[in-house]
């Protein structure tokens, strides 16, 4: 380790700190989008099948993947504030417990890039496939918020219509609908909350069936 | 570590010697004819790792690609005869454009660019980009979306180090951190 001058002080190591966790994490960007891709895919092939339980597994992962990246963004962008302060000493505390917060998250992902391989598996069927499958969706259960949960199955059902081949303008292989621009049938603010009344009263019901 | 990019859509242009003369492959034995033959191997080499972005290359691994092989002719430049290239291009007279990375001889930088020349490309670079005093990583330098159009963007770690070395003997920066987190502040 270089500790021949004193140029180089504890702020600046924690900044580099800050900057190794923020490289991670791009490097992780770009994986991600690579499986994130391919979890879309297969939650297409899997309801073209009709198997519905595994398209919604696939885009749950997917959403758990993105939310874990967008944690670590804001808490990158919190620690690039706090380590550029000036009052460093005074904010030190803050920026040590805000970098272990952020390599446990970055663990976190780091479990979830299996990689293609661990992806793939899904697409498998057998009694062994699918007792992973479950043991995924358990793991994954109380991981997604109650609004992230209504994104997925927003997903699930525009990626349903669009297979369905309702209406679309675009050849079918240009690229897919994201979460923004699909008009459902025109909602309400009301019927929004209906309706997320009624998925969290079916998610209560499948708990304690479960 | 070698990093190999074969761009297709861009590929090397071979001098006249490689594509047309076949005796350029095999060691003339004339002083003056192997003197001009060992620098015109020099400069080949330096051009096709610049190129591809090559910053070593290994005999074993190199022999049978079209950098020592040329298929049309049907000739190569065989290891040993490699060996006496590369210990030229060593040498002073060949301008210390190789270096040996280990006694076996089995392996050799290409400087392309020495690290003293790298080392003024990435300081000028720090310098225009107002970055001097600011902690950057290693890997930011070679892989950050900040230097993606410098030449050293993509650049051998290794390489990267002896260049930062040559600017830390200068106390023009320091290099600290452990193994591959490292980074470097810039004075």
């Amino acid at each position: 380790m270089g500790n021949s001058g004193s140029k180089i002080s504890s702020q600046d190591r924690a900044i580099l700190d800050m900057k190794n966790q923020r490289d991670k994490l791009k490097q992780y960007q770009k994986k991600i989008t690579v499986i994130t891709n391919r979890e879309k895919e297969i939650a297409r092939v899997c309801l073209a099948k009709g198997e519905k339980d595994k398209a919604l597994l696939a885009l749950r992962r997917k959403k758990f993947q993105e939310s874990l990246l967008s944690q670590t963004d804001a808490q990158l962008e919190q620690l690039e504030k706090l380590t550029s302060n000036v009052e460093f000493s005074l904010v030190q505390k803050d920026v040590v417990f805000g970098l272990q917060r952020g390599t446990e998250v970055l663990k976190m992902i780091n479990k979830e890039m299996g990689g293609l391989a661990a992806v793939e598996k899904m697409m498998e069927e057998g009694a062994e496939a699918r007792r992973e499958q479950e043991e995924i969706s358990e793991a994954l259960a109380g991981q997604l918020s109650n609004q992230e949960e209504d994104e997925v199955e927003d997903e699930l059902e525009a990626l349903e219509i669009e297979m369905n081949g309702v209406s679309l303008p675009d050849a079918p292989n240009k690229t897919v609908i994201t979460d923004g621009d699909l008009p459902n049938t025109p909602e309400t603010e009301l019927d929004r909350e209906q309706k997320q009344k009624e998925r969290a009263k079916q998610r209560r019901a499948q708990l304690q069936a479960a | 570590m070698t990093t190999l990019t074969q761009n297709q859509s861009d590929p090397f242009k071979f001098s006249e010697h490689y594509t047309g003369y076949p005796p350029f492959f095999t060691l003339q034995t004339s002083a003056s004819a192997r003197q001009a033959q060992l620098k015109r191997w020099s400069r080949l080499i330096q051009r096709y790792c610049r190129h591809y972005k090559i910053f070593q290359i290994s005999i074993v691994d190199y022999q049978d690609k079209d950098l020592f092989r040329n298929a049309k002719l049907n000739k190569k430049l065989y290891p040993e005869d490699i060996r006496t290239v590369i210990d030229f291009m060593v040498s002073q007279d060949g301008q210390q454009r190789a270096e040996w990375v280990t006694s076996a001889k089995a392996s050799a930088w290409i400087w392309w660019r020495r690290p003293e020349e790298w080392a003024t490309s990435i300081a000028a670079w720090v310098d225009e980009t107002g970055q001097k005093g600011s902690v950057l990583t290693l890997y930011e330098i070679v892989e950050g979306d900040a230097s993606e159009n410098q030449e050293f963007h993509g650049m051998d770690m290794e390489v990267l180090r002896k260049g930062l070395a040559v600017l830390a003997k200068q106390n023009r920066a320091q290099v600290f951190g452990t193994d591959d987190q490292q980074g470097v502040k810039f004075f």
